[in-house]
């Protein structure tokens, strides 16, 4: 080790590794976070639509999930739809992969493959542009979301055939449309579209987190009742016995509001990275370079300090894995209440996805497949360093040979480690948890009210305020961001 | 001790293979390369009629194609006829009214609408008066002339023309999809309704069937 300190460029050699360490900005998230808490969602915006070129050419599907998302809190529903709706399309493109773009990425990191979101993520483009299109009260074309999702959900059920327990249907994206069907005074549609969120929930209760949404169980009941479906109905109120339910005749003068609520924020990824000293001087300079740099290795000074000592020594291998990190919200649920000149009305609003098991499930079903990517990922590259080594060594004769294969060598494969970082990808712009409630109250002037209650029953942050005239057998839309 | 003895055997089958990896990395590294050339941009002016698939997604040629059919089978039907007779010679009166969208896409449905009430007045057989929305805007107008036009240019109210028949319907799809082939099925149904009697005089339907094919992998 005393002969490499006196001979190697290390200068050189850090700087190298710190320009070639790139990867997505952690800050922009923490700046759109800071910019949601106090409120300001066109500052959000702005910071996501600042930092497009700094996605990357291979992650635009993700800048416009996050800008789509960012505009709709923003309440700009039409350019939120139009992003979502690139979004949409250039997620089908990606059908079509490209090999080389495969063997880059297998050569490099997983970085380099396009950005195409996990099969809940493309769902939810078509919930946020269904709910796009429901806030801005047109519901029509809220159901032509209704209708593609209906068709996402098919072609993914019969792609994960044989795998039950798979991600292969959608609560929360099946009861919307059965909202928005209801909503449009299509009650067969609406019917199926409950049913299958019943269904959906039912077979994903081991690891989605979500129960049943009571309300749900009325939906059913209503619904059958409203098309006469006399065996369906009388099954419904066999299995919710417990539940008390208004028939369809009692509401039809009444009007509808439905909010839905995105409480805290879906889970972001990290690297983890692991070194595998395949030496025992290796072992030990792992260790002393672990001790030295301290427990947060994530920096990208860390990575380079790490990746130069390993690749002088040249007997460490690196494998990066991403790591999943929750960020649970501390919402229970939201109390939602319409307060007019007749009386107020108040309902709880229920958890209808958790899209952080979610993130957990897409992650557990992907996470062999990468690390045994990533494996042989950090076998090839330490091979194809130690080939590089052994060339450049040969080229350079026999007097200069020893110190410029060790140059190249050691340049080799500390790029080799540094270039090696886990896919950390993810729409972080989602929220942990979506809540909905519905309350259907009398024609006329309201204040909505929402305040949102945490787990221990006190509330939490700032109750929202607006005001709402609803007419008989309208169904209004509202969406809340809480944030605590 | 085992980790060394282990490493110098992987050094040994390296010395050998030092030559073809170097060739196999630059190979692989070169086709990446060439691989990220990009695509130019190039722009053709075409006849408006020139059939354009390029997505699969319902798009001007449908909508043309569809009205202009449409229209024709109804104007050939024998109501037309009939209700020529029955009037004494008098074009029925025709207004398009709704056009429900109940498709996986979201259709200008507005578009069809106005090629359906061009193919409608071209083609002379009936009377054709605005919908319900332009209607509005006229009324307006006519409200604006009877304030501020001259007396003997301004347009009477209560003069309008009801329409006989409304033509209505629907758009829907029907969707399947396996291995990157999708097949999308478009029904458009058109109906006449007779404003007095709600008697359908008419019933119209045309289907479009579109295969896309989508290759799983390209180099």
């Amino acid at each position: 080790m005393a002969a490499l300190h006196s001979t190697s460029p290390v200068p050189i050699l850090l700087l190298a590794l710190l320009l070639s360490a790139c990867g997505p900005s952690v800050n922009r998230y923490a700046l759109i976070d800071a910019s949601l808490r106090a409120g300001d969602t066109h500052r959000a915006d702005a910071i996501v639509e600042q930092a497009q070129k700094e996605y990357g050419a291979k992650n635009q599907v993700l800048y416009r999930m996050d800008r789509g998302m960012t505009l709709h809190l923003a309440r700009r529903y039409e350019e939120s739809t139009a992003v979502l709706d690139k979004a949409e399309q250039e997620v089908e493109d990606l059908y079509t992969r490209r090999i080389s773009t495969h063997v880059k990425a297998f050569l490099y990191n997983d970085t380099e493959l396009p950005f195409e979101g996990a099969a809940y993520e493309k769902t939810m483009l078509n919930v946020v542009k269904a709910l796009n299109y429901a806030v801005a009260g047109n519901v029509q074309e809220a159901l032509v979301e209704a209708r593609r999702v209906d068709h996402r959900l098919n072609v993914l059920a019969d792609q994960t055939e044989g795998t039950p327990d798979a991600y292969r249907d959608d609560g929360l994206a099946r009861y919307l449309s059965g909202v928005l069907f209801e909503a449009a005074g299509e009650f067969n549609d609406a019917f199926i579209a409950y049913r299958k969120a019943h269904e959906a929930y039912l077979a994903a209760h081991s690891w989605s987190r979500t129960p049943i949404p009571p309300m749900l169980r009325t939906d059913l009941l209503r619904i059958t009742d409203i098309l006469h479906l006399t065996d369906e109905h009388a099954q419904y109120r066999q299995a919710f016995a417990d539940v008390s339910w208004q028939p369809a005749a009692d509401r039809q003068q009444l009007a509808q509001v439905v909010v839905v609520s995105y409480n805290g924020r879906a889970p972001r990824k990290e690297d983890q990275f692991i070194d595998l000293p395949i030496s025992v001087d290796a072992l030990r300079l792992v260790l002393l370079t672990k001790a030295a740099v301290g427990p947060n290795t994530n920096t990208r000074e860390a990575r380079a300090a790490e990746s130069l000592f390993y690749g002088l020594n040249g007997r460490v291998v690196r494998v990066a894995l991403p790591r999943l990190v929750p960020q649970k919200t501390a919402i229970a649920y939201g109390q939602v209440s319409l307060i007019g000149a007749e009386g107020s009305h108040s309902v709880q609003s229920e958890l209808v996805q958790d899209l952080s098991a979610l993130a957990s499930k897409h992650f557990a079903e992907q996470y062999n497949g990468l690390a045994v990517k990533a494996v042989a990922r950090a076998a090839i590259k330490y091979a194809a360093a130690e080939g590089i080594a052994r060339g450049a060594r040969a080229a350079a004769g026999r007097d200069a040979g020893p110190l410029v294969g060790l140059l190249v060598g050691s340049l080799a494969k500390a790029l080799a480690i540094s270039t090696e970082e886990a896919d950390k990808r993810i729409w972080r712009m989602l929220p942990d948890e979506i809540q909905i409630a519905r309350l259907w109250v009398p024609p006329g002037s309201y204040e909505l009210r929402v305040r949102s209650i945490g787990k221990s029953g006190s509330p939490i942050g700032h109750e929202i305020v607006h005001p709402v005239t609803l007419q008989s057998g309208e169904t209004k839309f509202f969406t809340e961001l809480a944030l605590p | 001790m085992n980790i060394r003895i282990t490493h110098s055997n992987f050094s040994i089958q390296h010395s050998a293979f030092s030559v073809r990896a170097w060739s196999g990395v630059s190979a692989l590294a070169m086709l990446v390369a060439l691989a990220g050339c990009g695509a130019e941009t190039k722009v053709t002016r075409v006849d408006s009629g020139v059939v354009t698939d390029l997505s699969g997604r319902w798009n001007d040629t449908d909508s043309r194609q569809t009205a202009e059919a449409m229209v024709k089978e109804a104007l050939g039907t024998p109501w037309l006829d009939n209700y020529t007779r029955s009037h004494r010679g008098k074009q029925p009166v025709v207004v398009v009214g709704m056009i429900t969208n109940k498709s996986h896409e979201h259709i200008n449905v507005q578009t069809f609408v106005t090629d359906l009430q061009r193919e409608l007045v071209n083609s002379q057989k009936v009377t054709f008066v605005a919908g319900r929305g332009e209607r509005e805007e006229i009324r307006q107008e006519r409200e604006e002339q009877a304030l501020h036009a001259r007396e003997d240019t301004q347009k009477a109210p209560g003069k309008e023309i009801g329409a006989d028949y409304m033509m209505k319907g629907y758009i829907s799809t029907i969707l399947d999809e396996a291995d990157g082939v999708k097949a999308v099925f478009y029904q458009v149904d058109l109906e006449l309704v007779d404003l007095e009697s709600n008697v359908k005089a008419w019933f119209g339907q045309k289907k479009i069937k579109k295969v896309v094919e989508r290759k799983r992998t390209v180099f």
